[in-house]
């Protein structure tokens, strides 16, 4: 049973992975803007960390679902 | 170490019940978020009380000096957000983002961040939608309210009430679990590398991402707000 739990867990987890590419890919795209831009630095900034915070929230749900399964399911 | 790892986190997310109050035959018990929240407001009370003393208009004194500039920054932060037509809910988001932000490196001082306890973070969430759905309705009236679940098209009505309660959750459990993952992951490094790393880190997840989740919760806030009253 704790195996099956365990492994539950770590597939819960595996949403970091598009957490993890949806802010590289922003942020890639935020440091080309600003290199293209220099003056709009503030609005690009403002707006990446908007989208961050967005994109890590899966990541946040992935983690507070495998904490519910270690806790609930014990 | 794996179970008494599990033991510390269920112990965590436990919020305990410091003491109860007796009135006639209600009991109300009193949770240590609470408590920890009485401890935060008296902190940021004082200091309020401490920079507003004696103010003038003339020959201000450095203390002046300072409240006046982190009421200009803090305002600008906010109002910036909000735009001209939300101007008039600067106050509440300024006060939610001191309190978030305090509640968020208060866990250093020792304290039980009352974010980490998911009862807060709710009620902050559901705070927040009334506010919107109040400011949509206070600006453009019950109707026009109405008609704006229906915008653009009609036929994503559904979706936009749908909004409505996936919101206040979205911004709920961001919330908590990003200050309960922060948690965990320091507990984790003080049990592997106890001596000097988990300080560095400590500077990340407490005191940065604490931070940066109470702007980006007003931040959220204020977008919807911003959506609500054009």
């Amino acid at each position: 049973m704790n195996t099956l739990i365990a492994i539950g867990a770590g597939i819960a987890v595996v949403t970091g992975l598009g957490a993890g590419i949806g802010i590289g890919i922003a942020t890639g795209k935020a440091c080309e803007g600003i290199a293209r831009q220099p003056e709009a630095e503030g609005k690009i900034q403002k707006n990446l960390i908007l989208g961050c915070a967005l994109a890590e929230a899966t990541a946040i749900y992935g983690f507070v679902i495998a904490l519910m399964i270690i806790v609930m399911l014990q | 170490m794996g179970s008494s790892l599990a033991e510390k986190l269920i112990e965590e997310l436990n919020c305990e019940t410091v003491f109860t109050i007796h009135l006639g035959s209600f009991e109300i018990p009193v949770m240590e978020s609470v408590v920890v929240t009485w401890i935060v407001m008296a902190v940021l009370i004082l200091i309020a009380i401490f920079l507003t003393r004696d103010l003038k208009t003339q020959n201000i004194s450095k203390r002046q000096a300072f409240a006046e500039l982190i009421y200009e920054k803090l305002t600008g932060i906010v109002g910036g957000m909000l735009g001209e037509e939300g101007k008039i809910y600067t106050g509440y988001l300024t006060t939610v983002l001191l309190y978030i932000g305090l509640s968020n490196i208060i866990g250093l001082f020792g304290f039980k961040s009352p974010t980490k306890d998911l009862n807060v973070t709710a009620a902050l969430a559901l705070m927040s939608i009334v506010l919107v759905e109040f400011a949509g309705i206070y600006q453009n009236g019950v109707k026009k309210w109405l008609h704006k679940f229906t915008e653009p098209v009609a036929i994503v009505t559904p979706f936009n009430i749908l909004d409505v309660f996936t919101r206040p959750l979205s911004l709920c459990m961001r919330l908590f679990g990003n200050v309960l993952g922060a948690f965990v992951i320091m507990e984790l490094l003080k049990i592997v590398c106890p001596p000097v790393i988990p300080a560095v880190f400590s500077l990340y997840f407490d005191l940065f991402d604490g931070l940066l989740q109470a702007y980006v919760f007003v931040f959220l806030t204020s977008l919807y707000i911003k959506e609500a009253v054009e």
